[in-house]
């Protein structure tokens, strides 16, 4: 009988757990709920809920924030699901990768259509971060925060080799590259790797380019002769032992061989000024915009842009959200914390942080990575075709022109 | 020494030496948790921490409602186990101890979903979570977790209820009682060692658990704890002390949980072991 | 035991049909033979309930999602493609070298840990002293999680000063130089299949202690005095007796092998150039990346005809040896 009761008493305990678990929270119904859903770390979010929410929920007293913190790694996927089970939330910020993508589900609104004032928002901000929430003819977001890669330049490696000031040209980059190479363990350059985030700067700084301008085609562009020259030249210095081997997923990585003095020369972005501030903070961070070469000096964009769903049912709210995102304030307080702003008004301002001002300078001549559904797989080319000619399994224009051929063939399906 | 005392040693020399192994990696974690600032973990790698902190725990603890997704993951955890347990312990004993129509057809539909990979089932979970009303919230959460832990449980009761002795069972019909009373009053108290077994393995997974519940749960307040860990690794700058401070505390209730119920494996699982 | 037996035979018998629980007194309305015939359904409902909801349900639905080029927004029209998805799975390279790589981690990780297991269990059970401590110490790794200690390991084999050079290197002076562990297929390969062994030895460690110790004491002590031929007796007496254990370790961990994920997704993604892919790291990238989900499906579910062919020649080959 003792063990009965015992054992009738866990199924009721279970069964009061499971019940407990089921109390919900009833909503208001005066107040409309805006879900948005981001990927800031706990810091970030802290501030974003104490400030940027708590600011707008003062001004908005009707329109209720529900915000929520996805897990970076997996917020891609768990975004597929929602969209594929009918609950994908009103707003986003969405990495702008995969912009094109939502679009091409057709899972965004258009804004430039849907928001009567979209032209006072999108001439406020940098066109590089723009361009990347176009598709087919629209715009379907605003950015939100951005960010590019600059030249990190080691200045007691350039001392040691005599060099007072960062290059400002490719020519002079690579005999600054060599000087400080030893062939051992000292670079001249180093970089993350292969992909499109990793090649791309210099793709474009030499010329090149991965489509043409209406993204149809790949061939005769990505493996034209501007582009085979940028990958020639990075394979070159890859040859002459004068790019780390964090290229190839090597160690050191390009930050640690940076404020070790192993590497002279990294591109990377603004997140890294903090972060030696706390983890090296005996190491200057020197920054400088990519040498110019036959394309000018020109970065990759990256960041994120704010997105809102065509299943949302408070649309007019959400975008009363938005462009509280894109008001002075918000960015202002959001850049204070890392989330470079996007307002071109605030390119040098006293009220960010005066690193800032390098990025924002590249930022003006920035390009998005390839605006198609299809990016990912674009990407896993152009990292194929740049590993092989490094590894010397391909030459760089043969290793191009497969890319280009997979690349068209990925062009066409979309 | 004699000859036993040198094998004494030689065992224990080889089990601390394993144990050493084993647990290296995680001395490492440790070290790791009590410095401040670890963006990017050192090389060469760093085991006594020049100035340990124990920031990082007390970070992981306070921010980001720690403490709500520790309490949802143990009440999601402790919910599954039982249920999952009790039902599985019931479906043991329909397949050991009774034959009847679909039986073969029923069990070896148990062991195929071993096969699949919980992965590719997501969408289609999701899916159907969304037409119940389950998602987004802890109950979802445990009947995906039952569902995909009842076919492991199952076959291992089954394996042990067929190895017990049938005249308790007997004597108990013989006395007009059914089956209520021998699963009850017979099989469960003489299994306990199984369902200990049982028991541990459903709530390492409940409370380890991570695809389905970040797919499923989206507010704050029904988050569980690999979300939170999860939560800690950002786009850039990933804090790797936080993220090790955060794992160490959520590896501590399953110890508690390992060290409790051990006892019962040194009962054994009975003579003639597991049967496939 | 017995004499338990014969106490618990006469509680019963006192017991009375005062003392039968409500519901069997209902079933007593239906009839014995209809009981009797009801009561295994009875008892498998709740469970399979749920079962065929939560799992059958989604298994049926992802097989569906294979024969399709499924459209992941609601509303729009999938297209049905018959097998075309299952023939792209096996025209495609990678594919191979997914499956090539999940089948060398599954040979290297899966004897490896029956071996250590069992070595460590018999270890564990003859000693008296600290064998909880030492159980719970080997178990340790089974319990933490996949992303974490992915992300350990990774560090573990970085190709500049991690922990396998550094004590392999500058420790212990047997490599010339450092490894670049993660970047070449046979040694990034390696490394998971250690993070693997690492895991699991303590889960199969575990289930032998448990079997071992079912065994009669006395069959374990005689193997043990006989010194010098401690081994022959061990393999002789023991280890025929944990044979079924040995079966069902072995059928657990070989699925489990080929569901390895997380290690190889964190450590290194597949890389280089997709030649680290296994066949489960693929099938995310298939379904969550490339939006292919018909493909991914497709992949699944050859990888568990896989598994299930695997298991079915497991059982039968290694049963006859198993039962006398």
């Amino acid at each position: 009988m003792k063990r009965r009761s015992a054992r009738l008493l866990t199924l009721l305990g279970g069964v009061a757990i499971l019940g407990a678990a089921c109390a919900q929270s009833t909503p208001t119904a005066s107040t409309v709920t805006v879900t948005f859903w981001h990927g800031y770390n706990p810091e970030e979010t802290k501030v974003f809920n104490e400030k940027v929410v708590a600011a707008f929920q003062q001004a908005h007293p009707n329109i209720k924030i529900q915000a929520q913190a996805v897990p970076y790694d997996t917020f891609h996927k768990k975004l597929l699901t929602a969209i594929a089970g009918g609950q994908s939330p009103d707003v986003i910020r969405a990495d702008i990768i995969w912009v094109p993508e939502l679009a091409d589900l057709g899972a965004l609104v258009a804004l430039d259509t849907a928001m009567t004032d979209f032209n006072t928002y999108s001439s406020k901000v940098f066109p590089g971060p723009l361009s990347t929430n176009q598709f087919k003819g629209h715009y379907y977001g605003l950015p939100l925060d951005t960010n590019t890669r600059v030249l990190l330049w080691n200045k007691a490696m350039y001392a040691q080799a005599g060099i007072s000031s960062p290059p400002a040209t490719i020519d002079e980059f690579t005999s600054d590259v060599a000087k400080m190479s030893n062939g051992k363990d000292k670079f001249g350059y180093a970089e993350g790797g292969t992909g499109g985030w990793n090649f791309l700067p210099w793709l474009w700084t030499f010329g090149g380019n991965v489509t043409d301008d209406s993204v149809t085609k790949a061939s005769g562009y990505l493996n034209g002769p501007d582009s085979v020259a940028a990958l020639t030249w990075f394979v070159n210095l890859y040859k002459s032992h004068q790019m780390g081997p964090s290229v190839l997923g090597g160690d050191p990585h390009t930050d640690v061989g940076y404020a070790k003095d192993v590497y002279a020369n990294v591109l990377d972005g603004p997140w890294m000024v903090p972060i030696f501030k706390a983890v090296y903070p005996s190491k200057t961070v020197d920054l400088a915009p990519i040498p110019a070469g036959k394309g000018g000096s020109s970065s990759v964009v990256g960041g994120e842009d704010i997105v809102l769903f065509k299943e949302s049912q408070h649309k007019a709210e959400a975008q009363e959200f938005i462009r509280f995102m894109l008001s002075r304030q918000t960015q202002v307080t959001m850049g204070n914390i890392g989330q470079m702003p996007v307002l071109s008004e605030l390119a040098g301002s006293p009220d960010l942080p005066s690193f800032f001002a390098v990025f924002q300078q590249q930022l003006k001549t920035a390009k998005a990575r390839t605006p198609s559904p299809a990016w990912p797989k674009i990407d896993d080319a152009i990292g194929t075709a740049v590993t092989l000619a490094i590894k010397g399994q391909a030459t760089p224009q043969q290793a191009l022109d497969q890319a280009a051929n997979t690349i068209d063939g990925l062009l066409k399906g979309s | 020494m004699t000859g036993a005392q040198g094998r004494k040693a030689a065992i224990y020399g080889a089990l601390i030496g394993g144990a050493v192994l084993a647990a290296l990696p995680l001395v490492f974690m440790i070290a790791t948790a009590l410095k401040a600032n670890v963006y990017i973990i050192e090389t060469p790698p760093q085991f006594f921490p020049t100035h340990p902190t124990l920031q990082n725990f007390v970070d992981a603890w306070s921010l980001n409602s720690f403490g709500v997704f520790f309490t949802n993951s143990l009440a999601v955890a402790i919910s599954t186990t039982i249920l999952s347990v009790l039902l599985s312990a019931m479906m043991a004993y329909a397949f050991a101890r009774f034959a009847f129509a679909g039986k073969t057809l029923l069990f070896y539909s148990l062991l195929l979903t071993l096969m699949i990979p919980g992965l590719m089932l997501v969408i289609p979970q999701f899916l159907l979570a969304k037409t119940l009303g389950l998602l987004d919230s802890r109950q979802g959460l445990v009947f995906v977790y039952i569902a995909s832990s009842l076919s492991l449980n199952t076959y291992l009761l089954r394996a042990f209820f067929e190895q017990l002795p049938r005249e308790l069972e007997q004597a108990v019909q013989v006395d007009g009682g059914g089956h209520l009373v021998i699963f009850t009053r017979i099989v469960l108290p003489l299994s306990t060692p199984a369902l200990a077994t049982v028991g541990i393995f459903t709530f390492l997974y409940a409370w380890d658990e991570f695809p389905w519940a970040v797919t499923a749960i989206n507010t704050d307040a029904n988050k569980t704890l690999p979300m939170a860990i999860a939560l800690f690794q950002s786009a850039h700058q990933t804090q790797w002390g936080l993220v090790f401070a955060a794992s160490l505390i959520a590896i501590v209730p399953v110890i508690v949980v390992f060290i409790t119920f051990q006892r019962y494996f040194v009962r054994g699982l009975t003579a003639g072991a597991l049967k496939i | 035991m017995a004499s338990s037996r014969g106490a618990r035979a006469v509680s019963l018998r006192g017991a009375g049909e005062a003392a039968l629980p409500r519901p069997l007194a209902l079933g007593r309305l239906l009839g014995p033979r209809a009981r009797g015939r009801l009561t295994p359904y009875v008892f498998l409902a709740p469970g399979y309930l749920v079962f065929a909801t939560f799992m059958l349900y989604p298994l049926a639905k992802a097989l569906q999602i294979s024969f399709y080029h499924w459209q992941l927004m609601p509303g729009r029209v999938s297209q049905f493609v018959g097998l075309a998805n299952y023939a792209a799975v096996l025209h495609d390279p990678i594919s191979w070298v997914a499956l090539r790589n999940t089948v060398l981690y599954a040979i290297g990780t899966v004897p490896t840990q029956i071996v250590l297991g069992l070595v460590v269990a018999i270890l564990l059970d003859s000693i008296v002293r600290l064998r909880v401590f030492f159980r719970t110490l080997y178990y340790l790794p089974v319990i933490t999680s996949w992303v974490v200690v992915s992300i350990l390991f990774k560090y573990v084999f970085s190709s500049d000063a991690g922990l396998a050079n550094y004590v392999l290197h500058d420790v212990l002076h047997i490599l010339p130089g450092y490894i670049g562990w993660l970047q070449n297929v046979p040694t990034a390969l390696f490394a998971i299949g250690l993070l693997g062994v690492w895991k699991g030895v303590g889960w199969s460690m575990l289930i032998f202690l448990a079997a071992l110790q079912s065994i009669p004491k006395e069959m374990r002590e005689a193997a043990a005095v006989d010194g010098a031929g401690t081994i022959r007796s061990y393999t002789g007496v023991i280890i025929p007796l944990m044979a079924p254990v040995m079966l069902f370790v072995l059928v657990l961990l070989v699925i489990g092998s080929f569901n390895v994920f997380i290690s190889v997704y964190l450590m290194t993604g597949g890389a280089p150039l997709h030649q680290t892919e296994v066949l489960l790291s693929y099938m995310y990238h298939q379904a969550f990346d490339y939006l292919d989900f018909g493909y991914g499906a497709a992949l699944s579910y050859l990888l568990a005809a896989v598994i299930f062919g695997l298991s079915l020649l497991q059982v039968r080959f290694l049963r006859r040896e198993v039962e006398y």
